[in-house]
């Protein structure tokens, strides 16, 4: 299985194939400075996606810092020591290269599609970025003013992600989670220079880092490159994670907020599973049952049937540390969130008395073998899912043991996994009102 | 009926589309909306199933479908584990050829999209793409909403429908295009099961004119409570598929505002951070569409962001781009392609795409050539030939009393404001 050459044995180990459904595997090789290399071969087209995920994320921030690890994503896309601002990206657009980055609570990701003559590229504006970027008031000053406006625009001038936010800092009050990725306001103003390369030095090296490389690309000669060009970097001393464990929550917390919307607005959520709990499953497809599609109980009962809402959806969090079990109703004109809960409170009741139906079940499941095999249609969508998996739960194959397990959840499993999760003294309740009714607001 | 098959043994998975030529622009006055309302109608009961029988079944498949309506054409579009795509298009034809349109039914569609175009006065960029589409083509059937609005939707009734369906969902304005784990052979069998239940029908000829520019520089205000930002969407008239200097527009338009380093975005966010995007685009259908540009500036920042846009376009058209960046834009259109064919629904939709649009024939066969004919003096050939810094709409959703005051004296040669509510249909 290995393809290490010969001239790189002892700086690049093979370590494992991971299967991966019914193909190649993923096979994980690992410098000696840490770094770990997952690669998938896939020539059904001649493309590559190279992606570097970083086990940070803003839950590794603190209380007047958050916001660092987004700001630092920005930050990426700056000067380096080689390349002066502007270059990194013009050169992979010349390139023909899609690229961007996402921030989220647990990890940071950076990737390329690029097409296959572009591998050199790739690991040099990668190797580049991780160890020899150029942090300087000049672009940190800059890059506070994007992250404020895409704030704005995210957060304060948006319903759905204002009441996001206010729904995590309601729940959590240790973890954190509590705080929103993107970071409070007046963090974000207050950053200075110093640390962003604290946080650089600290986050940003090969032991904290797993690159992916899914596409047309030759095994030896990936390796080659990313030892040239990786090999020397220094690890870092990774500061401890202070976790402060969520304690359980014992009676229901309300929130009643004023938007400028025309709409009131339900958001519920109980406290949920990680993602690496083996109930995880089970209550992802009780959400399903509940909420997936136009089948799903709830959509029938609050859109079709009802008439209540415009729209319902649910959610159970993908975050290493237990998170959250979401759900969000958004009302019609002159229905209250107060009448969308009690339909809800009712749906619910009912999962939690008895089991899905064995019909119900083979639907959900058929849903997901089908939204498991479109997330891999390309070869960005192949390398997302083993990045993910292999940051938040360590192997990268979950991806498929996930859906062999969905596969084997039975009525009784989903009854166990309801009747853990939805209880109501566990639960977070926001209803959302327009502004200029009666805006007195009540916990 | 048009055929395309797409084979892919990638991944155990059959997708379709199929789509008809009779979409939004087509619907009658006073009855927009009846296109899409339509289609949507077609999963709420036919073949004998009410709507949730039709989606139980199509869940049980491991299926989903989707049917919508854009500008042009009408489309239901699916995707299916591959051992069930046997089971799934027939039932999408059972579904095509023979719905139920229950009056009940209807009428509750009819409510329930009413309630989405309310909620979608929460989406400020909406707001501001909509008011820009109602001004720039004002009068044309481009400035409507294909989803209509709350009063045309109240005046949709079952004849309504009906004749629509007729008239509409035959083989001879169907093109269907189907992909994934199929070989041709199966592929057409599969097509023939979504179209058995048909009739063959008359082709559509379409009615649409091209749009007339509006002279002078429009702007349009959306007044929304407690606005942090701006948003500002800026258009003109754009390009046609089949326009000699349609592929020169395309590169030309890729080098101002198409990437992450054009000059738009290096100049509002990369110099100044004033917006967290900024980008342009050329929007493509049967007939000449808008090329805009968008932004979403602070609200302290948006006066001399909405400036410093119009001096970007004024020295676009007068004094062009240079020979640098035009051949970077073609680098990164000629090489970024093979994004656009990576897969076997890409490449479907593609083909399908060009169909629906009436791009001319071998549009896509002969793209990355057009492009790498495309020159410095064509690209601003183009340029001055296809847009207008004068000849312009600025729609801006913001918060009156703080925006509109400084935004109008930012805008050099203004020759007319009009102030909306972020509720106006």
């Amino acid at each position: 299985m290995s393809e290490v050459p010969a001239a790189l044995e002892g700086r690049v180990c093979f370590v494992e194939a991971h299967p991966f459904g019914g193909g190649a595997p993923v096979q994980r090789f690992r410098l000696s400075n840490g770094l770990e290399v997952l690669v998938l071969v896939d020539r059904e087209a001649p493309v590559f996606s190279y992606q570097t995920w970083f086990a940070v994320g803003s839950r590794h921030e603190r209380p007047g810092k958050t916001g660092l690890a987004h700001l630092f994503e920005h930050l990426m896309f700056n000067e380096t020591e080689k390349l002066p601002y502007g270059v990194f990206d013009r050169k992979l657009e010349e390139a023909g290269a899609e690229s961007n980055a996402a921030t989220w609570v647990d990890w940071t990701y950076y990737y390329e599609n690029l097409p296959r003559e572009a591998l050199g590229l790739a690991t040099e504006l990668e190797s580049e970025r991780m160890a020899r970027l150029v942090l300087q008031e000049p672009q940190v000053a800059r890059e506070k003013e994007v992250v404020m406006n895409e704030r704005r625009m995210r957060v304060d001038d948006d319903v759905d992600g204002s009441v996001s936010e206010l729904l995590y800092s309601t729940v959590f009050r240790e973890h954190g989670y509590s705080w929103p990725t993107i970071g409070w306001m007046q963090d974000i103003e207050g950053f200075t220079t110093a640390d962003c390369a604290e946080f650089y030095r600290a986050y940003y090296a090969p032991n904290n880092a797993t690159l992916v490389v899914v596409g047309d690309v030759d095994v030896p000669a990936l390796l080659s490159l990313v030892v040239e060009r990786y090999g020397a970097l220094s690890a870092s001393a990774r500061p401890r994670e202070d976790v402060r464990p969520e304690p359980p929550q014992t009676e229901e917390r309300r929130v009643e907020v004023h938007k400028p919307t025309e709409t009131e607005r339900l958001v519920v959520a109980y406290r949920g599973p990680a993602l690496g709990d083996q109930d995880h499953a089970a209550l992802s497809v009780v959400n399903d049952v509940l909420f997936a599609g136009r089948g799903s109980r709830l959509y029938g009962a609050l859109v079709q049937r009802g008439e209540l809402a415009i729209d319902c959806r649910g959610w159970v969090s993908t975050f290493r540390d237990p998170g959250l079990y979401e759900i969000s109703v958004t009302a019609r004109p002159d229905v209250t969130a107060e009448a969308l809960l009690e339909v809800l409170d009712r749906e619910l009741a009912e999962i939690v008395a008895s089991p899905p139906t064995d019909d119900e079940l083979a639907r959900v499941k058929a849903k997901m073998e089908l939204g498991a095999l479109s997330g891999l249609q390309t070869v960005a969508g192949k390398a997302e899912q083993i990045g993910f998996w292999s940051v938040v739960t360590g192997d990268p194959s979950d991806a498929f043991r996930r859906l062999s397990a969905v596969r084997r959840l039975t009525p009784d499993d989903l009854l166990r996994a309801a009747r853990r999760y939805l209880t109501p003294s566990s639960r977070t309740v926001i209803l959302v009102r327009p502004s200029g009714d009666d805006e007195a607001e009540a916990e | 009926m048009r055929l395309h098959v797409e084979p892919s043994s990638a991944l155990p998975l059959v997708g379709f589309s199929i789509a008809f030529g009779q979409g939004g622009a087509h619907d009658p006055v006073e009855r927009e909306g009846l296109a899409r309302a339509s289609m949507r109608m077609l999963r709420r009961g036919g073949a004998g199933l009410d709507g949730k029988g039709i989606e139980d079944a199509v869940d049980r498949l491991g299926a989903e479908i989707g049917a919508d309506a854009s500008m042009s054409a009408v489309t239901v579009s699916g995707e299916v584990l591959a051992r069930n795509a046997s089971a799934l298009f027939e039932l999408v034809g059972r579904l095509l050829a023979s719905p139920a349109f229950e009056p009940a039914e209807l009428s509750k569609l009819v409510r329930e999209s009413q309630a989405e175009l309310v909620e979608a006065r929460d989406n400020d960029r909406g707001l501001a793409s909509r008011a820009l589409r109602r001004t720039l083509f004002h009068g044309h059937p481009y400035a409507r909403r294909v989803a209509g609005s709350v009063t045309s939707l109240a005046a949709l009734t079952r004849a309504d429908v009906v004749g629509w369906h007729a008239a509409t969902i035959t083989r001879a304005n169907a093109w269907v295009t189907v992909y994934g784990d199929v070989d041709d052979a199966r592929g057409r069998e599969l097509a023939q099961r979504l179209l058995a239940g048909l009739p063959e029908g008359v082709p559509h000829q379409d009615p649409v004119c091209d749009p007339v520019r509006r002279v002078g520089r429009e702007l349009v205000f959306v007044d929304k409570p407690e606005r942090t930002q701006v948003q500002l969407s800026i258009g003109t008239l754009g390009t046609r598929g089949d326009d000699g200097d349609h592929h020169a527009l395309i590169v030309a338009n890729t080098a101002f505002g198409g990437t992450f380093t054009a000059r738009l975005m290096n100049e509002v966010r990369g110099k100044r951070g004033w917006s967290y995007g900024a980008s342009s685009r050329l929007s493509l259908d049967r007939r000449r569409e808008a090329w805009s540009m968008w932004t979403a500036p602070g609200e302290a920042d948006a006066p001399a962001c909405l400036a410093l846009q119009l001096d970007l376009l004024e020295r676009l058209v007068n004094d062009g781009l240079t020979a640098e960046e035009v051949e970077f834009a073609k680098s990164y259109l000629a090489r970024s392609h093979v994004f656009e064919v990576d897969t076997a629904e890409k490449r479907a939709h593609r083909e399908l795409d060009a169909a629906v649009l009436a791009l001319p024939d071998g549009y896509h066969a002969s793209y990355l050539q057009r492009v790498a004919e495309v020159d410095v003096d064509r690209a601003n050939a183009a340029l001055r030939a296809r847009l207008s810094a004068d000849d312009l709409v600025i729609a801006a959703v913001g918060t009156r009393a703080a925006s509109l005051d400084a935004l109008t004296a930012a805008t050099p040669r203004l020759a007319r404001t009009t102030v909306a509510p972020h509720d106006l249909e």
